[in-house]
C-alpha cells in the first residue's frame, strides 16, 4: 500500500506555480478588505499539501482562487497562477474551463449541496466527464460506474442510479470524489472534505484520496483545521493567518520545530492534550468508591411516524459509574451515545430497562416524579448558545436552577451566582449580559455554571467541547477537570472526539449501534483495544503524530462501508459485513456483553472465547 | 443613543441654551427611529399609526363640521389645493365665517373632511379590538397547540383549519348578518376570523422553540411544563405574531369598510369610511369624485402605515 512515489518529486516540474496571489473582498461600504495576500505555492507531481489556519484566515478563498473563482463580493487582485507554464488568471473563460474539471478537480465542503438534487450521481459524473472528454453517454455512465467502483463505493452498478438524497453523507462524499477525479486530474483541490463526517468514514475517505491520487499521480492540496488530518497525510504544510502564509515546512519538521509563534501554539495545545493523558495526577483511586448510578438494560426505541417499525437507538445498555468517576461514551454518529445521555437526565423516556440513582429506581417513574432529582443529575449540552434563552441574561440562567431547587433568599442567590462565575473562570461583571454578547468558551463556561449550581453528583456532558475551537477546547476541559476534583461530581462524557476523552476519563465505554461493545479503564482501551469496532474506531482516529502516520502503516484498519440502518437491524453480530476479523459464523451468532477476567467487557465471542489470536488484537 | 445625540447636534441650530446631551424630542424620538429600523419609512409608519389612533379618540371632537350633521351645502366640491394655503390662514385668523370644507360635501351635505377624520373612532375601533383580540386568542391557543401536542390540539387545528377554509370576507359577513350589526358583534366577527392565523403562526414557532437546546436545558433544569411554556417558549415565540398583527391591522380596516360597504357593518350615518365610499360611489358617475376618493385614500395611507411597521418590525427582530 505504501507505493513508492515522490523520491524524485523535487527533480520533477511543478505543476502549479502560484505567486503573489491577492484577492480582495468589497464591502457595503466599498472598502477593501485584504482576504489573501501575496499566496506563493508551487505544487509537483504526487504531492500532498496541506492548508491549515483558524476560520477566516482565507485559507478556502486562497485555494478555490488558485483556479480564478472568488465567491462574490471578492475578487483577485494580483498575482499570477502558472498551471502547467500557462497563466490561469488571464485566460479566456473557455480555456480556463476546459481546464478545471478536466486537469484541476475541486472537492468543496458541505457535499450534499453540491450535487443537484434532480439528476441521479450517473449522470451528474458522466455530464462532467463528458464535458472534457469525447466519448459516448454510454461509455460515459460506464466510467461513472467505474468511478463509484475506484472511490470505494459498493454496489456502484445500482448507487449510479441513486439520486443526492438517497446517499449517506460519506456517500456523496466518495460521489463528489469520484465527480473531481472522473478525468484524472493532475492536481485536486479538497477544501474541508471531511468535515462533519465520523472518523472511520473520514479515515476510509482520505485513504481513498491517498490512494487514488498515488494510482494517478495527482497533487493533492487539501484544505483543513485538523492537525491530525496534516500529521497522518500530508507531505507539505502551509499555515495561514490573516490572509498570509506565515509558515510553509515538510510536515515533519512543522511538527518537530515550528518556526512561527501561532504554530507553536496550535502543537501546544495539542501536547498538553497529550501531557494530561500521561499525567494521571489528577486521578484518584476510585476502586472503592460507592456507585451512585446504575443503569441496568436500557433500552429507547423511537416510532417512525407511519409506520409499524422503530428505530432501535439504544439496546440492552448497562453499566455503572461510582462517585467522582469521569466515563466516557464514544461512538459514531448513530451509535446511540446521545440518547442513552438524554435518558439518564430524563429527557427522553426508556422503552425499558432501569436507571437507579443510588438505590432510587428512576427508570420508570413519571416525568414529574424526576423534578426532585434534577438537583443531583445535570446535563451539559454541545452547543452552549443554544442551550441558555437568548433573551435572558447570564445572571437569570443562573439564577434558575436556585430559584426550582433551593429556599435561598435573594441576596444570597446573587452571591451564588458570582460564586459559580468565579469558580467557572469569569468575571461576575458578566452577569448582566446576554448570551449573545458571550464568546463561545465563555458561553459554555455559563453553561457548566449552570449545571454545577445545585451542586450535583452527577453531570452527563454531552459533547461540551465539539463545538468549541482547539483552544477554547483544552480550556473547557481543564475547567471540567477542576471543577470535578474540587466538588466531586461524576460525569459521563459523550463524545466522538477520542483525543479528549483519553485526556479527562478513568474509564470508556465504546457503542456501536445502540450497543456497548467494549468497556474498560481508559488506559487499557486506548493502548489495547480488543473489540474489533474499537480497533477500527481507535486506529482511524487521526492522533496529530507524525511518527505514527497512517499511510505509514504496513496495515491500516478500516471498517468496510457504513453503520447499518437502526431500523431493521443485523440478525447476528452488528458489526458483520463491516469487521475484518469476522467469520462465517458471525452473520447469524447474536453477541454478548462478556465479562472478561481483566475487568474488560467485551462483546466480541471470538475475543472472549479466545478465537482470535492475541497477534491479531 | 450616542447616535441620536450626535444627529441632535449636528442639526440643532437655535437652541442655545447649552443643553447639547439633551436634543430636542422630537429630534430624539425620530432618531431612535432611524436607529430603530433603518428604514427611511419607518417614520412615516409610526406617525400614521400614531395618527390613526390619536383619531379613534379625538377625531370626532377636533372635525370642524359634526360630521354627521347635513350642512345644507349640498354637494360643494373640494377647493384646488393651491388655495389651501390661503384659506387655512384665513381659518385660524378667524376672516371666516365657517371652516372651509376641505374635501368638499356629499349629497345630503355632509362635510367629508370631518366625517374622514371622525371615521377612525369606528374603523379603528373595530380593526384594532379585532386584531388585538385574535393576538391574544391566537397566541394562548396557538402555544397550549404547539407545546401540548395531542387529539384535543390536533382537533383545535382541524377546526382553525376549516374557518380558515371559508373566505375571509364571506364569513365575517356571515357572522355578522347572524349577530347583528352592533359594533361589538364586528370586533367579535373580526377576531374570530382572524384567530386562526395567530394559532397557525405561533403554533409553529412553538414547535420550532420547543426543539431548541435551551427548552431541552429549561427541562433538564427542573421546570415545570407549565413554567417552560410561559418563561421559555412564549417570549421566544411572539416575533412573528406581533409582525402578524400590523399586517392583521391592516387588512382587518379593509375588512370593517368592506363589510359597511355592503351594508353588513356599521350603520350609517355613523362617520365611517366604506360607508362614504359607499355613499359617495353612486355620484361618481355625476363626476362627484371627492366624497368618495379622500375615504378611499384615506384607507390606503392607513393600511400603507400598518404595513410599514410590521415589514420594520420584522427586519428589527430578524438581525439578532
Amino acid at each position: 500500500m505504501s507505493a513508492p512515489r515522490k523520491a524524485d518529486s523535487a527533480a520533477t516540474a511543478p505543476i502549479l506555480e502560484a505567486e503573489g496571489l491577492t484577492v480582495h473582498f468589497r464591502g457595503k461600504d466599498g472598502a477593501e478588505t485584504m482576504a489573501v495576500a501575496d499566496f506563493s505555492l508551487t505544487v509537483r507531481p504526487g504531492e500532498f499539501i496541506g492548508i491549515m489556519g483558524e476560520p477566516g484566515c482565507g485559507k478556502s478563498t486562497a485555494a478555490i482562487a488558485l483556479i480564478g473563482l472568488v465567491r462574490p463580493p471578492g475578487r483577485i487582485t494580483g498575482g499570477s497562477v502558472r498551471f502547467m507554464g500557462r497563466e490561469l488568471l488571464t485566460m479566456e473563460d473557455d480555456e480556463i474551463t476546459a481546464i478545471r474539471g478536466k486537469d484541476i478537480g475541486l472537492i468543496v465542503q458541505n457535499p450534499r449541496t453540491s450535487l443537484h438534487p434532480m439528476l441521479t450521481v450517473g449522470n451528474q459524473i458522466s455530464r462532467v466527464y463528458r464535458a472534457h472528454n469525447k466519448v459516448s453517454k454510454k461509455a460515459a455512465w460506464r466510467h461513472a460506474i467505474d468511478m463509484l467502483r475506484m472511490v470505494g463505493m459498493n454496489d456502484p452498478e445500482r448507487r449510479v442510479k441513486a439520486y443526492a438524497h438517497e446517499l449517506s453523507s460519506g456517500m456523496t462524499q466518495r460521489v463528489l470524489i469520484a465527480m473531481a477525479m472522473s478525468s484524472k486530474p493532475k492536481l485536486l483541490i479538497a477544501d474541508e472534505p471531511t468535515s462533519g463526517l465520523d472518523v472511520t468514514i473520514q479515515a476510509q475517505f482520505l485513504d481513498q484520496m491517498w490512494e487514488t491520487a498515488n494510482q494517478t499521480g495527482s497533487a493533492v492540496l487539501l484544505v483543513t483545521q485538523d492537525l491530525g488530518i496534516i500529521a497522518n497525510y500530508c507531505d507539505r504544510v502551509l499555515i495561514m493567518e490573516q490572509g498570509r502564509i506565515i509558515e510553509e515546512a515538510p510536515v515533519r519538521q512543522f511538527f518537530e520545530a515550528p518556526k512561527q509563534e501561532y504554530s507553536r501554539r496550535i502543537l501546544a495545545t495539542q501536547r498538553q492534550e497529550g501531557d494530561d493523558a500521561s499525567g494521571e495526577a489528577h486521578h484518584g483511586e476510585l476502586t472503592d468508591a460507592q456507585t451512585i448510578i446504575r443503569v441496568a438494560g436500557l433500552c429507547k426505541q423511537f416510532p417512525i411516524r407511519g409506520s409499524a417499525e422503530v428505530v432501535h437507538a439504544v439496546d440492552d445498555v448497562s453499566f455503572e459509574i461510582r462517585r467522582g468517576e469521569a466515563v466516557g461514551l464514544v461512538g459514531e454518529s448513530g451509535s446511540g451515545k446521545t440518547t442513552v445521555g438524554r435518558c439518564l437526565v430524563r429527557l427522553e423516556e426508556p422503552t425499558a430497562g432501569d436507571i437507579l440513582f443510588h438505590d432510587a429506581s428512576l427508570g420508570g417513574i413519571k416525568r414529574a416524579a424526576f423534578t426532585p432529582y434534577r438537583k443531583a443529575i445535570q446535563i451539559v449540552f454541545q452547543d452552549p448558545f443554544d442551550s441558555m434563552n437568548p433573551r435572558w441574561t447570564v445572571e437569570k440562567v443562573l439564577r434558575e436552577p436556585l430559584d426550582l431547587h433551593t429556599d435561598l433568599t435573594a441576596e444570597q442567590k446573587r452571591e451564588r451566582v458570582v460564586e459559580l462565575l468565579e469558580m467557572t473562570g469569569l468575571d461576575a461583571s458578566l452577569r448582566a449580559d446576554q448570551p449573545r454578547q458571550l464568546s463561545a468558551g465563555h458561553q459554555q463556561r455559563v453553561v457548566i455554571a449552570r449545571a454545577i449550581a445545585t451542586n450535583p453528583e452527577f453531570i452527563v456532558l454531552d459533547e461540551p467541547t465539539s463545538a468549541l475551537s482547539p483552544e477554547t477546547r483544552i480550556e473547557i476541559i481543564q475547567l471540567l477537570m477542576e471543577l470535578s476534583r474540587k466538588l466531586g461530581f461524576a460525569y459521563l462524557f459523550i463524545s466522538h472526539d477520542l483525543t479528549t476523552v483519553r485526556v479527562i476519563c478513568h474509564r470508556v465505554i465504546v457503542m456501536y449501534l445502540g450497543q456497548i461493545v467494549e468497556v474498560g479503564d481508559k488506559d487499557g482501551v486506548f493502548s489495547h483495544p480488543r473489540h474489533p469496532y474499537s480497533k477500527a474506531l481507535l486506529a482511524s482516529h487521526l492522533f496529530p503524530d507524525v511518527t505514527n502516520r497512517r499511510v505509514d502503516r504496513a496495515e491500516r484498519i478500516t471498517l468496510e462501508g457504513e453503520i447499518p440502518s437502526p431500523v431493521s437491524l443485523p440478525k447476528g453480530c452488528y458489526l458483520y459485513g463491516r469487521c475484518p476479523s469476522q467469520k462465517a459464523a458471525c452473520a447469524d451468532a447474536p453477541q454478548q456483553l462478556r465479562a472478561m477476567p481483566d475487568g474488560r467487557e467485551i462483546r466480541c465471542w471470538r475475543v472472549t472465547e479466545g478465537d482470535l489470536p492475541e497477534a491479531e488484537s | 443613543m450616542s447616535m441620536a445625540e450626535g444627529r441632535g447636534r449636528g442639526r440643532g441650530r437655535g437652541r442655545g441654551q447649552g443643553q447639547d446631551s439633551a436634543p430636542a424630542p422630537r429630534r430624539w424620538l425620530f432618531a431612535r427611529l432611524d436607529a430603530f429600523s433603518g428604514n427611511k419609512f419607518f417614520a412615516f409608519g409610526v406617525f400614521i399609526v400614531a395618527l390613526s389612533i390619536f383619531l379613534a379618540a379625538f377625531g370626532a371632537m377636533i372635525s370642524p363640521y359634526d360630521p354627521q350633521a347635513a350642512t345644507g351645502d349640498i354637494s360643494v366640491p373640494p377647493p384646488p389645493i393651491t388655495e389651501w394655503p390661503r384659506l387655512f390662514y384665513l381659518a385660524i385668523s378667524g376672516q371666516l365665517e365657517r371652516p372651509p370644507h376641505w374635501f368638499g360635501t356629499d349629497q345630503s351635505g355632509l362635510d367629508v373632511f370631518s366625517r374622514v377624520i371622525s371615521a377612525p373612532r369606528a374603523d379603528m375601533t373595530i380593526a384594532l379590538g379585532g386584531a388585538l383580540i385574535s393576538l391574544f386568542l391566537g397566541t394562548f391557543l396557538g402555544l397550549i397547540a404547539g407545546f401540548y401536542r395531542n387529539w384535543a390540539t390536533e382537533l383545535m387545528m382541524r377546526v382553525s383549519d376549516v374557518l380558515q377554509a371559508f373566505p375571509v370576507f364571506i364569513t365575517a359577513m356571515i357572522l355578522v348578518s347572524l349577530a347583528g350589526r352592533e359594533t361589538g358583534n364586528l370586533v367579535l366577527a373580526l377576531a374570530l376570523v382572524y384567530t386562526p392565523i395567530f394559532i397557525r403562526l405561533t403554533r409553529s414557532e412553538v414547535m420550532a422553540q420547543s426543539a431548541r437546546g435551551y427548552v431541552q436545558a429549561a427541562w433538564a433544569v427542573g421546570n415545570s411544563g407549565f413554567k417552560i411554556a410561559i418563561k421559555h417558549v412564549l417570549p421566544n415565540s411572539l416575533v412573528p405574531s406581533l409582525v402578524q398583527l400590523s399586517v392583521t391591522v391592516g387588512f382587518a380596516i379593509i375588512l370593517t369598510a368592506g363589510l359597511s360597504f355592503v351594508g353588513a357593518g356599521v350603520r350609517p350615518p355613523t362617520p365611517e369610511w366604506g360607508i362614504m365610499i359607499s355613499v359617495g360611489a353612486q355620484q361618481l358617475i355625476l363626476g362627484e369624485w371627492w366624497p368618495s376618493i379622500f375615504p378611499g385614500l384615506a384607507i390606503t395611507v392607513t393600511v400603507f402605515g400598518y404595513a410599514i411597521v410590521g415589514h420594520a418590525i420584522e427586519q428589527k427582530f430578524r438581525e439578532t
